[in-house]
């Protein structure tokens, strides 16, 4: 493994520690998307072989036929305790937002339900900082008030890998292990680790997706790139953004600060 | 691009007071070495013509709506980018005075500190005192950029004004300089080209400079620390896990534990999918060791040869980010690697104004956003560095009520290491049977019986209860017996004829000695009016038994009568009543008197609290 990628993948593995030293009752999601494959990886890693807290798919309903199937081959194959949770239907989200953000907040409130029902006290969720100009600016144990709101104009200081982890009993802490890493890390650490992934992430007739969401509201990207070194080396030379094929993320300017700062992740 | 691989990606941090151009060279250093995404720039044009602004590059980094719409930094952000030669991890930090805490989150993780000076304001208050943050985080190299040129129409002179300023504040906080460059990151000039703009500039381009600069990396040379963050069981297995801070780890390592002064050697590496035989600075690792000794989570690994030194009283540089004011002897939490201690303030010795470097020495209780420098006590042996030795196990966060206040860099010049103290004084390592010993290196003293022996009304009760509340808060495990008290558990029935003042003496002196050996320091608050009944008690425990003599006259007492009993005795309604119907003995030799008829309450308990710091607190002062 490259000098930077294990660097990357020991921060990651500081963090779970941390968080699992630190905060009573905590969970993470599984996506079934290549970043949250690579945070089970380094959660094996980081406990050395066996989970110690279960998985949440937090489940739109929406998803592609190649990830239910990937979910329920990698529950039994890697031996995870896994919470699937369901998401209210898109008329009971708030109206204001655009179409496409509209249907992706139904994950903020889905999640909020597993929240409360197995009273979390810490979700790890694999946003990264290159993904979008808000989550760059996250902290690495980043507070959710009561609401699930993200308070960005007042987060608290973390220096020195040392945060806050105490907070009033209905506040959840998010906890970040893979804020530092950057979308060409991703794919070099499944590649140097043989990570599995879902096959649409693979060039099919030109195209293939580069960031998996629901069904209606991805879009693939033009790409030839067949397998992981060609994946690589295109991500090495674009210029399109990873969330491109993202709906939500174009429909406002401000849209995806709203979206999280009332709990998206 | 195989230059790109298998190195390290530098953290840069750009720092400097509010609108000095932080966001906007990060931004336009992106947008030169066409790094902006495709659409990107499109869509930044629209939203800087919604606000009816020229383009605007510090919108690249600035994506909340709050700091679009304000035109400021709020947070720090981290954005990746890569110039012909390397890659790098930009961190953008607000200017802005009310967001030090976050300037502090974004530059406590670079690597290069970069300050960026408005050529045309000139040096400004966030500008020094990041200057001087950046040195209490460690970050002692700083390249100047001195920003909009195209301001001051490219003027040398101006320029050479500036910077003359800036080397000169730099020089006094300690802060090294490595290169200033005049650049204008509006319009390009010197970021990643000299400019013709600026053709007197000897220098090479701010990019230049970064792509050729020497990141001072110690951190594998220095000796083995290996904070343990958990222990995981696996069945009858123990793991310890950490991450080596600095040094390294390898199998058939002798690893020596603080504070509990073991040393046990290293049996196994434990990882998932495969253990390696050695591990270096940055690795988290798993191990188990070959014999079980007590371990907890914070305590801290190393070599016996060069380990950390052991403290309980220490200085310390602070920043401090509460809204609430610093509070002397107040209980806080000190977080340090892994460890968690409660500790207290005990002085403020300076308070620096970052703006002209003077100090202020009196009435301090800084505030907010000060840097300041201080003493610190903490009841517990917390195992540390100098921040100069070792800036990772050098440096703690404070906590208050859960939430982190202030962070601080640990100076440990002049106070000495409490394992040389503990040794030279043939103190043991803990041991599975916990002796007194064990809880005296807990607790930070040794257990002590301060025998009180004067006349009822002597003013010893008082003594006791105060001198009780000094040492409690000092941390110290205290208690007191008093006769009285006494007289309503363990010696009920016990009268005052001679026999039972005996029995009374005896009791009160065996239960002094168990609380000792339970590590505490009791203070013994009795008349005990018979030399030899005194020195019965002393035997018990000789080594720590310490007389003190509440010296004030009959006569004094008797006008005193806090109980009334004297007038009672006077009267004969008392028998026995020591003074008037039985004799009082005065000590030959006490440890110490306290004159209470010359001086205040306030002097004796001074006097005593000294006495019981000198003689059994484990670090002597005062």
């Amino acid at each position: 493994m490259n000098t930077h990628l294990h660097k990357l993948e020991n921060e990651s593995i500081y963090i779970f520690r941390q968080a699992y030293r630190s905060i009573k009752n905590i969970g993470m999601l599984w996506s079934l998307g290549k970043d949250s494959n690579v945070m089970v990886w380094i959660a094996f890693k980081a406990f050395l072989g066996k989970i110690p807290f279960p998985l949440v798919h937090v489940d739109t309903g929406k998803k592609f036929k190649e990830m239910y199937d990937f979910r329920d081959k990698y529950e039994k194959k890697w031996n995870i305790k896994l919470i699937k949770g369901n998401c209210p239907p898109v008329e009971e989200i708030d109206p204001s937002l655009p179409p496409a953000a509209r249907s992706a907040a139904r994950k903020t409130e889905g999640l909020k339900k597993i929240l409360k029902k197995y009273e979390f006290k810490g979700i790890i969720a694999g946003i990264r900082r290159d993904e979008q100009g808000t989550r760059a600016k996250e902290r690495v144990f980043s507070p959710r008030d009561e609401s699930g709101k993200w308070d960005v104009k007042n987060q608290p200081p973390e220096f020195w890998d040392q945060s806050n982890f105490n907070y009033p009993d209905k506040v959840h802490v998010r906890i970040h292990p893979l804020l530092g890493w950057t979308e060409i890390d991703i794919w070099q650490y499944i590649k140097d680790q043989k990570i599995p992934i879902v096959d649409l992430y693979y060039s099919k007739n030109g195209k293939r997706y580069r960031s998996l969401g629901d069904k209606d509201i991805t879009s693939p990207v033009s790409s030839k790139a067949k397998n992981l070194d060609e994946i690589i080396s295109e991500l090495k030379i674009t210029k399109v953004s990873e969330r491109s094929g993202r709906t939500m993320d174009h429909e406002q300017e401000d849209v995806f600060e709203k979206l999280r700062s009332k709990g998206y992740m | 691009m195989s230059f790109l691989e298998n190195v390290e990606i530098p953290k840069v941090v750009i720092v400097g007071h509010v609108d000095h151009g932080k966001s906007s060279l990060i931004g336009r250093l992106m947008y030169d070495l066409d790094e902006v995404p495709s659409g990107k720039y499109e869509e930044l044009k629209l939203v800087s013509e919604k606000r009816g602004m020229e383009f605007e590059y510090a919108f690249l980094l600035d994506a909340l709506q709050a700091e679009r719409d304000q035109g400021i930094t709020i947070d720090t952000t981290q954005i990746f980018f890569k110039t012909k030669k390397k890659k790098y991890v930009f961190i953008d930090a607000p200017g802005h005075k009310e967001f030090i805490r976050n300037m502090i989150t974004g530059a406590s993780s670079a690597d290069i500190a970069v300050l960026i000076i408005d050529a045309h304001e000139g040096l400004k208050e966030q500008t020094k005192k990041h200057a001087y943050l950046l040195k209490l985080l460690g970050l002692d190299d700083v390249i100047c950029l001195f920003n909009k040129m195209d301001k001051i129409n490219y003027d040398e002179k101006k320029f050479l004004k500036v910077e003359k300023e800036l080397l000169q504040f730099a020089n006094n906080i300690g802060v090294n300089v490595t290169a200033t460059v005049p650049v204008s990151a509006k319009c390009g000039d010197n970021i990643l080209k000299i400019s013709k703009n600026l053709s007197w500039y000897n220098g090479k381009p701010f990019c230049e400079i970064l792509d050729t600069y020497n990141i001072k990396k110690s951190t594998e040379d220095l000796p083995l620390r290996l904070p343990i963050q958990d222990i995981y069981k696996f069945g009858d297995k123990r793991v310890i896990v950490g991450r080596v801070e600095t040094g390294e780890i390898k199998l058939n390592d002798e690893l020596f534990f603080l504070p509990s002064n073991e040393t046990v050697k290293l049996k196994s590496f434990e990882a998932w999918p495969k253990a390696k035989k050695k591990y270096i600075a940055g690795d988290n690792v798993g191990l188990t060791i070959e014999n079980q000794i007590f371990i907890d989570k914070g305590n801290l690994i190393s070599h016996v040869k060069s380990c950390p030194k052991l403290m309980n009283t220490f200085e310390a540089n602070l920043f401090w980010l509460s809204e609430k004011k610093l509070k002397i002897d107040k209980q806080y939490f000190m977080k340090i690697n892994t460890g968690e201690y409660s500790i207290i303030i005990s002085k403020v010795s300076k308070v620096i104004d970052t703006d002209n470097l003077s100090s202020k020495t009196l009435g301090l209780s800084p505030e907010k956003n000060d840097v300041c420098e201080v003493i610190i006590h903490s009841s517990q042996l917390i195992p540390m560095d100098d921040f100069k030795d070792n800036q990772k196990t050098g440096r703690f966060c404070i906590l208050d009520e859960e939430k982190i206040i202030a962070g601080g860099i640990i100076n440990l010049q002049n106070f000495p290491d409490q394992k040389d103290v503990i040794q030279t004084k043939n103190i043991k390592p803990i041991s599975f049977s916990v002796t007194e010993i064990d809880r005296a290196l807990r607790f930070n003293h040794r257990s002590a019986i301060i025998w009180m022996t004067g006349l009822s009304g002597s003013g010893k009760s008082t003594i006791a209860k105060e001198i009780e509340k000094k040492l409690f808060l000092k941390n110290y495990n205290v208690f007191v017996l008093d006769g009285d008290n006494l007289r309503m558990g363990i010696n009920r029935g016990l009268g005052f004829s001679t026999e039972d003042r005996t029995e009374n003496i005896r009791r009160a002196a065996e239960v002094a000695k168990l609380l000792t050996q339970a590590g505490f320091i009791v203070i013994v608050s009795l008349i005990s009016p018979y030399i030899s009944e005194r020195k019965k008690a002393r035997d018990i425990r000789p080594e720590i038994f310490k007389e003190i003599f509440i010296k004030a006259s009959i006569d004094e007492c008797k006008k005193r009568d806090v109980k009334g009993l004297y007038s009672k005795a006077i009267k004969g309604e008392i028998e026995n009543f020591t003074g008037i119907s039985s004799p009082y003995e005065d000590p030959k030799s006490p440890d110490l008197i306290l004159n209470t008829e010359n001086e205040s309450i306030a002097e004796s308990v001074k006097k005593l609290e000294n006495f019981i710091i000198k003689e059994f607190g484990v670090i002597k002062n005062s």
